[in-house]
């Protein structure tokens, strides 16, 4: 690329072939289950890292009071004593809700790990007691009379479409108050996952993990009355799998990888024999949730799948086709294995067919399906436009990768609106599914038309966090 | 990847031409130096030595040696005069211009006026550079109004200023995207008393207890109440008698905005949308059966315009009496025949000229098809009449002409000689080196899909091969003759087929009246009966002579072919045709019909020896019909 680009002079630059005028910016993309960040321009993001992170209780001297200690990125949540799992997101929603540790965990990712060591002052430590050489990331702290750390780098950041006002001022105010960026946007997620598809104006089903959104893009804004948000996402999918071994017979038995010390293989069905490890400390119950997470996200890669259609799974015939076809045997880290075969396209069938879903203990099984989602999204839609947004589909989102998705979407397309064209547009790549709406900003702020966009530090200055909101539509 | 991609990534030259030989002797030199591998193993890579020490060392001198100084990049701010604001600086990696860098690495060594040089850098440090895509910035225009301009020409009832104001506020900030607009309308209607100072409004004004509930706006009143204003501006600013043709139009279309057809449509419009599958079937389907009516009509138009074209004579000036006699009508006739011809129409003509004498039907049916198949029929019995005339080495085509050229050849070799050399002679060569068998595919391929099969199936019936083995130039002749016997008795075969149904009619049609005639009076019918089945059995073995000799042509290929098979299959037919041709009445013809059909599909092997039968039964019949007939 570089040798093919070199000889062009300056005057010869294909500017209207690739429009791209990079301001070194930065782009950040907070989810529930990932937070993604990278400098614009490229295709994929230099850091992600799971939005889950660890606080490890450190008692004092004087015992009377404890403190928590963050640290950050998946290499440091491993099984240790007083150690707490959490997230800095809201499941329900996928907004932040713990603004300190959002600060914490994007300055992790932003200032740590994507900017180049300064000279710092020395690092202030949460506790005096606190022992020097850790050797663990520790979350950098707000220096005040310090350099500001981003005062190069512009910075995009994505929201979900549903994001209040009061937290989109809240992430202006940490980009220019805390990090002195230059100039700072955001960007609704399902606009940008739609800029990954190079489309500006889509129908977006972003597919995630704690949500599934149903979003119409027109001209490369958000049509605000579409937007149609539902819990099945790859969580919930977790949730319905769960269900599932819990009523398998023999019921399964969920341990994580962590817990296992050895196995040896058994027979399919045969009960595990395998000897788990024993911890001086407790584990605590949010750590292995979080471990249990990892252990069903692997069986969704491996076993999981989606009716493909056509018409529902449910539909006399299909349980018993899908019985006479070979299954796929998934062996826990205990070795406990099993083939599975209809179980695998019924715990996905919930997200199509209501009457599918599993009852979940908590009585949360059922939720609105995305043919659903789509059918509400495109009637807040004007009439005019619904055409052109069944010709552009964009799936996205980690949870879209499940085997058949694409075929049962498009089914449930063709049969919602017969005589239509659809076209899905679904990245083949699986780092595009998955950092859909990051490279779409990342797209977006390496623009030379962008530049214009950009809300700038003086306008901050001049009018507030309110800016955010005046221009950010 | 290919090598010119890897050339191209490590920044080597694009010539192939320099490292290739170089290497070459590079891998002989380097061959020795594999020690710890065996032979074998060594001559699994040929040519190229297997590369266990990559040679790093030549490869980055010439890697270095070809590169061309690297490009200056400077890391510049710049801004964008699209903002609104000037102030936000960003810098980008730009590479350093020609004269920036020759200014700062050679400043001694320039050839030009240095003052002007010294402008230009002086420029470029102290004046920021614009970003070349502040030009791609471009906003709506929508028009504006003052407040005493609304007051006299934009009042209305169902809008108040200020969500006028905020309508417009929205179209110029959504670029007149009208679903977005629409999409994002949130108007919060201000009391009418203190429209001046709508920021200050706080929860616990008095007025806002009146607030009336805002209006739900559908798409069309935004549309509708935006280019009532957009028009009436414009033609406050500019009477609608000055306006220019483009103008006037676009005035027009915005006064004469309907939002009631409008909605109609898009009512159409979501109806058509949850069609359900079947409707869009049928939908489908109507469209297609328009589709197709609609090209019919216009086929009849024009046909019937072509008609009213012909029936439209043009009046002739000339002397008609040239016409009026038959010789004359007959060059008129010619005339325009051969005008026909040209306008590729069927021929008129056709008719008359098909009037062969192989094709003597007794029927004249009214389709062409039967009339043609004589034609080729008749075609393809001269031609195999004239090779066997000719025989030996000539092609069938050979014209008589070429007699005298052939003759002097003769002087030369002797027949003997010529066979012994294998030296042919041609009238005509085509361009290019053939195979001999193409002549036989070519017999074949432009035969009838229908007709192919068939002689298909006679070959293999005769258990000849249908591709030659051994394609000698006897070999292809023996079957060029051989195939156009098959098509020829394929062709009478057909014939006699039709001429069988015929007869079979008559028959019944006979059978039918000597039935009524025996009802009437019973005595006579026997006696009647008897005579007539003698003179037909006559009959049929008359003509069976004399077909024999004429087909004597046909009869020679077929005896080389299968002679024993002869007389048995032909007595045999023989003897159903009698049965036949006695039958009494038309059920028992119908019986023996059966059983004729049964024998033929029966015995599939005799049919060289059948179809030549075939052939002389259809002489019979046509004779047997003529009788009948008087």
């Amino acid at each position: 690329m570089m040798a093919a680009q070199q000889p062009l002079p300056n005057s010869q630059a294909p500017l209207d072939v690739y429009g791209g005028d990079e301001v070194s910016a930065l782009v950040l993309d907070a989810g529930y289950c990932h937070t993604r960040a990278g400098f614009a321009g490229e295709d994929v993001p230099k850091s992600v890292l799971p939005s889950f992170y660890g606080s490890i209780k450190t008692s004092n001297s004087d015992s009377t009071t404890t403190t928590y200690r963050d640290i950050f990125g998946d290499e440091c949540l491993y099984p240790r004593g007083d150690f707490e799992v959490k997230n800095y997101m809201s499941r329900s929603e996928s907004v932040v809700e713990d603004w300190d540790a959002a600060t914490k965990m994007w300055e992790h990712m932003l200032i740590k790990r994507l900017q180049p060591d300064r000279e710092m002052p020395p690092i202030i430590k949460n506790g005096p007691s606190e022992p020097a050489a850790d050797g663990e990331d520790v979350a950098m702290e707000d220096v005040e009379n310090h350099e500001k750390p981003l005062a190069e780098n512009p910075l995009l950041m994505t929201e979900a479409p549903w994001n209040t006002g009061k937290a989109r001022e809240k992430a202006i105010e940490i980009a220019m108050e805390n990090w002195g960026c230059p100039a700072f946007w955001m960007s609704r997620t399902p606009v940008c996952a739609a800029f990954a598809a190079g489309k500006a104006s889509a129908l977006v089903i972003d597919v995630g993990g704690a949500n599934t959104s149903v979003t119409a893009i027109h001209d490369g804004m958000i049509l605000k009355r579409s937007i149609q948000k539902s819990p099945v996402g790859g969580l919930w999918l977790s949730q319905q799998i769960r269900t599932m071994w819990d009523n398998n017979e023999p019921k399964v038995n969920v341990v994580p990888y962590f817990m296992i010390e050895n196995k040896t293989p058994v027979d399919a069905g045969a009960p595990a024999q395998a000897r788990l490890r024993k911890f001086a400390f407790d584990i605590t119950p949010s750590y292995r949730a979080y471990e249990e997470e990892r252990l069903l996200t692997e069986f969704k890669e491996s076993v999981v799948e989606v009716w493909r259609g056509p018409g529902r799974y449910l539909n006399p015939g299909n349980e018993e086709l899908v019985k006479s076809q070979p299954g796929r045997v998934f062996e826990m880290p205990d070795g406990w294995n099993q083939m599975w075969r209809e179980q695998r396209y019924r715990v996905s069938e919930g997200m199509w067919d209501e009457n599918a879903a599993l009852p979940n203990p908590d009585g949360s099984g059922k939720a609105q399906t995305i043919p659903e989602m789509i059918k509400a999204c495109l009637s807040a839609v004007d009439v005019d436009l619904r055409p052109n947004l069944l010709g552009n589909v964009v799936v996205t989102g980690g949870t879209s990768l499940l085997n058949g998705f694409n075929d049962r979407l498009n089914n449930e397309l063709m049969a919602m609106h017969p005589g239509m064209k659809i076209k899905l547009h679904a990245a083949g790549l699986t780092t595009e599914r998955r950092f859909g709406s990051w490279i779409g900003g990342s797209i977006l702020a390496s623009l030379g038309t962008f530049h214009q966009m950009w809300i700038s530090r003086k306008e901050y200055e001049e009018n507030g966090v309110g800016i955010v909101e005046k221009r950010c539509k | 990847m290919a090598s010119h991609d890897v050339r191209d990534v490590l920044n080597l030259p694009s010539e192939g031409a320099g490292p290739r030989p170089t290497k070459k002797q590079k891998t002989s030199a380097a061959r020795p130096n594999l020690k710890g591998l065996a032979r074998e193993v060594q001559s699994l890579g040929g040519d190229n030595p297997i590369a266990i020490v990559p040679e790093i060392s030549t490869f980055k001198k010439r890697r270095f040696g070809s590169r061309k100084p690297a490009a200056r990049w400077e890391m510049s701010a710049f801004c964008n005069s699209a903002r609104g604001d000037q102030s936000l600086q960003l810098r980008h990696w730009k590479k350093e211009t020609e004269d920036q860098s020759r200014a700062t690495s050679q400043p001694q060594s320039d050839g030009q006026t240095p003052g002007e040089n010294g402008m230009e850098v002086a420029k470029k440090t102290d004046a920021v550079e614009d970003s070349s895509f502040a030009k791609f910035n471009v906003e709506v225009d929508v028009p504006q109004y003052s407040e005493d301009q609304y007051n006299s020409n934009l009042l209305s009832d169902d809008w108040a200023k200020h969500e006028t104001d905020y309508l417009f506020g929205l179209a110029r900030d959504f670029d007149l995207r009208w679903p977005l607009i629409w999409d994002r309308y949130d108007y919060t209607p201000q009391s009418p008393g203190n429209v001046k100072e709508e920021k200050d409004v706080d929860g616990t004004d008095p007025n806002t207890a009146m607030i009336p509930a805002p209006k739900p706006r559908t798409l069309e009143d935004l549309k509708k109440r935006y280019y009532e204003v957009a028009a009436k501006m414009m033609a406050v600013q500019k009477p609608v008698q000055y306006m220019t043709q483009a103008e006037f139009s676009l005035h027009e279309t915005m006064a004469n905005f309907n939002p009631v057809s409008e909605m109609q449509r898009k009512k159409f419009a979501q109806d058509a949308l949850s069609r359900s599958t079947d409707e869009a079937r049928e939908e489908e389907q109507l469209l297609i059966e328009v589709r197709r009516i609609v090209a019919r009509q216009q086929k009849l138009n024009q046909e019937r315009q072509d008609l009213y074209r012909r029936l439209d004579f043009p009046l002739t000036e000339q002397d008609i009496t040239s016409f009026k006699s038959s010789a004359g009508l007959s060059t008129l006739l010619q005339n325009l025949a051969t005008a026909d011809r040209s306008k590729k129409r069927k021929p008129i003509l056709d008719i008359n000229v098909a009037n062969t004498p192989g094709s003597a039907q007794p029927s004249a049916q009214p389709n062409s098809t039967p009339v043609s198949e004589g034609r080729r029929e008749s075609i393809a019995a001269s031609i195999g009449g004239h090779r066997d005339s000719i025989g030996g080495g000539e092609r069938p085509e050979r014209p008589t002409k070429k007699g005298a050229q052939q003759q002097q050849e003769r002087k030369k070799l002797t027949e003997q000689e010529e066979q012994i050399y294998g030296v042919s002679h041609h009238d005509r060569l085509p361009s290019g080196p053939t195979f001999r068998y193409e002549r036989i595919n070519k017999i074949l391929t432009t035969k009838s899909n229908a007709q192919h099969q068939r002689i298909t199936n006679t070959l293999a019936e005769l258990d000849i091969p249908g591709r030659l083995n051994m394609p000698t130039r006897n070999v292809v002749e023996g079957m060029e003759k051989l195939l156009n016997s098959i098509s020829v008795l394929l062709e009478i075969r057909k014939l006699n087929d039709k001429l069988d149904g015929e007869i079979r009619l008559e028959q019944a049609k006979k059978a039918e009246r000597k039935k009524t005639g025996t009802t009437i009076g019973a005595s006579g019918s026997e006696g009647s009966s008897g005579p007539a089945s003698a003179n037909t059995n006559e009959a049929t073995n008359r003509t069976n002579g004399e077909n024999t000799g004429l087909t004597s042509a046909n009869k020679e290929s077929n005896d080389d072919d299968r002679p024993t098979s002869k007389p048995t299959t032909n007595g045999a037919v023989n003897g159903e045709k009698y049965e036949l041709t006695n039958g009494h009445d038309a059920k028992s013809s119908e019986q023996a019909n059966a059983e004729n059909r049964e024998d033929k599909s029966m015995r599939p092997a005799s049919s060289g020896g059948y179809k030549r039968s075939a052939s002389v039964l259809s002489g019979v019949s046509e004779k047997s019909i003529k009788r009948l007939k008087k």
